[in-house]
């Protein structure tokens, strides 16, 4: 019955956007979304939220931040397997950094570490929970500072990151094109996300001349990957040089030959109004 | 030195006799025209994917675990290895070019009618078994592309009544596409394959030379034959004479389509390789756009029109065994393409068609 | 008609050998690539390889390849390591480890080594090249 009805969709959509839904479900089919999406409201919410995140693109699942067993109905939300469940305001740093443990170790030695006990903000105060979203520093702006406290500082720490955040992205960019190509930038591209990752965890430390510091040492270290980049496109353009030394002497021995065969056009007319006169 | 070569062979071989036949004596028709170098075309590029997959075949490992390591090494650490596996990979898309040009003067020319059933017919079969080709071969690499690819073409097949899950299965040698369908499609891709194809090519060879090749339906001393109802080689008598007269024009046009598979391969190799054919497989994760080839995008988008896969299945077998029976279900005598208005509608209609379901396809 | 079959035979003469020249050129431009695809690729000279100290017990003997070939590594006493080229400096055979008799059996042509490589018996006319060794950690470190 499910073959039916596979094959009877797959006529319509060409079998793709089954095989596409199938395959999700085989990575995501956890009792934790079976259960929670048909339940109601504050429950099934983080469902569909999670399902937009950057987690869920990184294939990070429930259990992986609130443990538990994903494979059992009965036995999900047991603290005998490991279910941690919903962490209190100011465990959500420690619940969050058993992974981001260097965001963590900056984040607890910053003034919005050290105000965590008398209700400074934590991670989930700016990058939201279940939702979250890959962080850019579109996440520093005057509306999430100033509930808090005024823009200003916030606004500098901004503008310092902005020039080393764009400067990632350039080199990102040029790499996923030189990626395009079929050229291998995997070890390239894990600097630059190192650099991207180092660049945005500086922000947790919330102190505006650390970054101004530090962001000449990360635009060095751009400076470097842009170098390694550029070796790869110098190569890349003595490549393009080759080609049309290549395509060059493809066309003109093209043309020498259709002009031999002129000659011999001329030859076969001028035989065949001979043999007519 | 020449000469005294030439004459060893000869008192051996009689060569000289087999080059007159076949060479200075080899008479085409007066009024041949450019689209008859399309075979030669296609000789030249077949070749090359010859020795371009054998190279490749040093250093490819067809292995799902190794496969995509393998390319990328020949892509990135083998001297040249990126130009090689870009003249076989963007050469197999000229191929499909060429061929479809080959087929297209063909048909507008009329020279598939009788006594040239032959011809027409393993024409047809090396152009599908080219198409087969390049999906064997899609799969090699082991990128998201091919994997993908492989799944959607091969689960195509499950719309055939009764034994379509069999068959699926038989494909891919299992349930899914996995290490045992790379096991298959390489041994079809290197050799079972290649080997057909070149025997194809020699029968498609003998039947152009045992008939006489045909004479272009076109010019006014152009007049449509009775043909015999015995076998006879046709003759072009104070006609052009293949070498040097015509091969030289061969190579004219061998090194136009030569200078664009360069083109291609070093300033738009991009073009035919979509990003995904850069991922490594990964069967639990389907690429958002997955698109057939540019000429499986027809098969694609007819699949998806008809309210049911076979149906659309059956529609495609329809058109390609009616293409491939054509010579015997088109039997006027009749070759002049303006002479032939009904043929020459479904002709135009039928390119239109294939372009613009192609387009669709793209876009949908 | 005979000048026109004439200024036609030379000017193929001309375009003839121009074909030629730019037809030699390209070949070069196309069998340079398959020959460089082809060509070996060029072994790490004076290359290091490391390998774990417990691979090789006292008395005994791990072979291993290094710089492309066979090699093998000894611990004759605890803590003191030899590394030797395993290839019989006869025929190219591989020496085979004895351990009862502490020495190297070309199986080829039954040549004999020491531990240190010098020639006991048999045809070989040279030693068994030896390769420096240094420790670093739990590893030795070849070459």
């Amino acid at each position: 019955m499910m073959r039916r009805h596979f094959r009877y969709s797959a006529g319509l959509t060409f079998c793709l956007l089954l095989l596409f839904s199938g395959s999700l479900a085989l990575a995501e089919d956890t009792v934790c979304l079976q259960c929670h999406a048909a339940l109601e409201g504050r429950l099934s919410a983080p469902v569909s939220a999670w399902q937009t995140s950057i987690h869920a693109q990184n294939g990070i699942s429930c259990p992986d931040c609130h443990g538990g067993d994903p494979t059992d109905f009965a036995m999900a939300m047991s603290p005998a397997r490991g279910f941690l469940g919903v962490p209190k305001y100011g465990e959500v740093p420690a619940f969050c950094g058993r992974c981001h443990v260097g965001v963590k170790d900056d984040y607890l030695n910053s003034a919005h570490g050290k105000a965590l006990n008398s209700g400074g903000p934590q991670c989930v105060s700016c990058h939201g929970n279940h939702g979250v979203q890959q962080a850019s520093l579109e996440l520093i702006n005057p509306t999430a500072c100033s509930r808090c406290h005024e823009f200003g500082r916030a606004a500098e720490i901004k503008t310092a990151m902005g020039e080393t955040d764009r400067m990632i992205a350039g080199l990102r960019t040029e790499l996923a094109s030189l990626a395009r190509l079929g050229i291998r930038v995997r070890e390239i591209e894990g600097e630059a996300f190192a650099l991207r990752n180092d660049s945005h965890r500086l922000f947790h430390t919330v102190e505006v001349e650390k970054v101004r510091k530090e962001t000449a040492a990360f635009q060095q270290r751009g400076d470097g990957i842009g170098g390694e980049i550029g070796a790869i496109q110098d190569e890349l353009g003595d490549r393009k040089l080759i080609g049309v030394g290549v395509v060059g002497m493809l066309l003109l021995i093209s043309i020498i030959c259709f002009l031999i065969r002129k000659t011999y056009q001329q030859d076969e007319d001028a035989q065949r109004q001979s043999s007519e006169d | 030195m020449h000469k005294r070569l030439l004459d060893f062979l000869d008192v051996r071989l009689g060569i000289r006799d087999i080059l007159e036949q076949n060479l200075t004596k080899y008479l085409l028709p007066k009024n041949v025209n450019i689209w008859y170098t399309l075979g030669a075309v296609l000789l030249a590029l077949l070749s090359l994917q010859f020795v371009t997959g054998v190279l490749l075949l040093v250093y490819y490992v067809p292995n799902p675990a190794e496969a995509f390591k393998s390319v990328e090494i020949i892509m990135n650490d083998i001297p040249y290895g990126w130009l090689i596996r870009y003249l076989h990979a963007v050469g197999s898309n000229v191929i499909v070019i060429a061929l479809l040009l080959h087929m297209l003067s063909v048909l507008f020319m009329g020279s598939y009618k009788k006594p040239r059933e032959f011809t027409w017919i393993s024409g047809f079969v090396l152009f599908n078994l080219t198409l087969v080709l390049c999906l064997t071969g899609y799969l090699l690499p082991w990128s998201q592309l091919s994997f993908w690819a492989t799944t959607v073409a091969t689960e195509a097949a499950g719309a055939v009544p009764l034994i379509g899950d069999g068959l699926v299965r038989f494909m891919r040698g299992g349930a899914m596409v996995g290490d045992a369908t790379l096991g298959r499609f390489f041994a079809l891709h290197v050799m079972v394959l290649p080997a057909g194809l070149v025997a194809l090519v020699g029968f498609h060879l003998f039947c152009v030379r045992r008939i006489g090749i045909s004479k272009p339906p076109f010019g006014e001393d152009y007049a449509p034959t009775e043909v015999a109802d015995e076998f006879v080689h046709e003759e072009h008598p104070g006609g052009i004479p293949f070498f040097p007269n015509y091969a030289i024009k061969d190579l004219a046009v061998i090194s136009l389509f030569l200078g664009l598979l360069a083109l291609l391969v070093f300033f738009a190799p991009g073009l035919f390789i979509p990003p995904s054919a850069f991922e490594p497989a990964d069967p639990f994760t389907t690429p958002a756009h997955i698109k057939p080839e540019w000429y499986f995008l027809w098969a694609y988008q007819t699949l998806k029109i008809f309210p049911s896969e076979f149906l659309g299945l059956a529609a495609q077998g329809v058109v390609m065994t009616l293409l491939a029976l054509l010579p015997f279900l088109d039997r006027g005598k009749e070759r002049r393409p303006f002479k032939r208005p009904l043929f020459l509608t479904c002709y135009l209609l039928g390119i239109l068609l294939f372009v613009a379901i192609s387009i669709w396809g793209h876009y949908s | 008609m005979s000048e026109i079959l004439e200024s036609n035979q030379q000017r193929r003469t001309f375009l003839g050998i121009l074909l030629g020249g730019v037809g030699l050129v390209l070949a070069g431009v196309f069998t340079w690539p398959i020959f460089r695809f082809l060509a070996p690729q060029a072994e790490t000279e004076g290359g290091q390889i490391r390998l774990a100290k417990n691979e090789v017990s006292v008395g005994g003997a791990h072979f291993f390849s290094f710089q492309g070939l066979p090699a093998v590594l000894l611990q004759p006493q605890a803590g003191d390591y030899i590394a030797l080229s395993a290839v019989c400096t006869h025929l190219g055979c591989v020496v085979k480890w004895v351990a009862d008799k502490r020495e190297f059996l070309c199986p080829c042509h039954a040549g004999q080594f020491s531990m240190e490589g010098t020639v006991l018996a048999g045809p070989p006319p040279a030693a068994l090249e030896s390769f420096p060794v240094s420790l670093e950690g739990d590893q030795v470190v070849v070459g």
